[in-house]
């Protein structure tokens, strides 16, 4: 069986941590939560994260330092940063650091989701991303791909935004035409399951 | 407070472009429609009238489309691939509308420059915006000159069904109108989400929230259906 994946946030905002816990947790993940430095450090020191949340204005130790300590003792724990006050100069500091994202509030729970996945990735295929990025390197330092390519991303994107654009209003009409039908559904199945309840408390 | 840029200035000219359009158009389809109720202007002077407005709301439409078709904040109108995910998070929306509101819950939405629809909204937007108006156009278009078009109309199944379809549409959205300024109101306050449609920013209490990190919870702010696509 596989192990939940333990996931540590560390803000001094309670809401932080519980919205994080709420979204990972129900993805079967394992999170943990710190409202400080220090307490962040302690949980590392006992035990092993897959992937760390750090807020960077907190009382005591700010977010930084924080990563710094964590990224001496276990290089290999992505770290991301989550912030409401993202400053060039800080998302250059965190970059120095080595962390895997630098992302600002607010956060919605798919934004959780996705850089969770993300930091996760980056952690189970380091070398395979290195290689990756080494041979990005040495083709992208030609101009003339970089132009090529960069002019097919935005071309594939904008396939893609169209044909999401057109697809959008059938799509709106079949989930508008569907919604009683789901709606009774679902009035059904919790009726059944409070008569169930109640009938098992009597 | 925070201050979030949900309306960027094309949307907004076009919004207030195409609001002004619509409630012309409105009175004078109706004026066109039922000159016998009413007796604000002339039969031709309601056709004229209708006609330009209209080609000034087409070719702002434009504006709309062209704006969310070259700019990333076309996610804005992007559908929610999974069913699932859409209608619990719809469901959500409607108990806030159905009794939440009235308790003072926290809105489950957040808008945010690519997300700033609610599910409802997202869903009636996408309908509206590009099925309904889009229809409306060219229903139009066809009965601004209908013997130049007559091929079009008639392989639309003619004249009454081409005018039947416009008048529909006509009606649904007067009724609409109302709806879209009632929903607006409900805003942090109730002028909230009228004024950030002039300035482009919705106002936000910094304290965090309990769904999203770092948002607040009160009600109403952001993604209200008022709010303008």
């Amino acid at each position: 069986m596989r192990t939940a994946q333990k996931v540590l946030v560390i803000d001094d905002d309670e809401v932080v941590g519980r919205s994080f816990d709420r979204v990972l947790s129900e993805k079967g993940y394992a999170v943990s939560t710190a409202l400080d430095g220090e307490e962040a450090l302690e949980k590392c020191g006992s035990e092993e994260y897959d992937v760390v949340f750090t807020d960077i204005k907190m009382p005591g130790m700010d977010g930084l330092e924080v990563t710094k300590r964590i990224k001496a003792k276990c290089p290999w724990t992505p770290v991301v940063i989550i912030t409401g006050y993202g400053t060039a100069e800080n998302e250059a500091k965190a970059k120095v650091l080595g962390v895997s994202g630098f992302v600002q509030k607010p956060l919605t729970p798919e934004m959780i989701e996705g850089i969770t996945a993300k930091a996760l990735l980056e952690k189970a295929e380091p070398a395979a991303a290195q290689e990756e990025e080494m041979a990005g390197e040495v083709i992208s330092r030609l101009p003339e791909v970089e132009e090529i390519e960069g002019r097919l991303k935005s071309v594939a994107r904008f396939v893609k935004n169209v044909a999401l654009l057109i697809a959008a209003p059938f799509l709106g009409l079949a989930y508008a035409i569907a919604f009683p039908f789901i709606g009774l559904g679902v009035a059904i199945m919790l009726g059944i399951r409070a008569w169930r309840q109640r009938s098992r408390t009597v | 407070m925070r201050r979030i840029y949900v309306n960027p200035l094309p949307v907004r000219v076009w919004h207030w472009i195409n609001a002004t359009g619509f409630v012309a158009l409105i009175v004078t389809g109706l004026q066109i429609r039922y000159g016998g109720l009413i007796g604000l202007m002339s039969f031709e002077t309601a056709v004229d009238l209708h006609n330009w407005v209209g080609f000034v709301v087409i070719g702002n439409y434009f504006i709309w489309l062209f704006f969310y078709l070259f700019s990333d904040k076309i996610t804005v109108y992007h559908p929610e691939l999974n069913p699932r995910k859409y209608y619990r998070e719809a469901f959500r929306q409607i108990r806030y509308y159905g009794f939440g509101i009235l308790r003072g819950d926290p809105n489950p939405h957040h808008a945010n420059p690519y997300n700033k629809f609610n599910p409802l909204q997202r869903m009636l937007y996408q309908i509206i915006m590009l099925l309904i108006v889009p229809i409306q156009f060219v229903t139009g278009l066809l009965l601004w000159d209908v013997t130049r078009f007559a091929g079009a109309v008639e392989w639309l199944g003619g004249v009454r069904v081409v005018d039947t379809v416009h008048v529909l549409i006509f009606i649904f959205f007067a009724g609409f109108l109302f709806i879209h300024i009632y929903l607006a109101s409900l805003g942090r306050t109730p002028s909230a989400h009228f004024k950030a449609m002039f300035t482009g920013y919705e106002e936000e209490e910094d304290e965090a929230g309990e769904d999203d990190p770092g948002r607040k919870s009160t009600r109403g702010t952001g993604g209200e259906p008022g709010l303008a696509p």
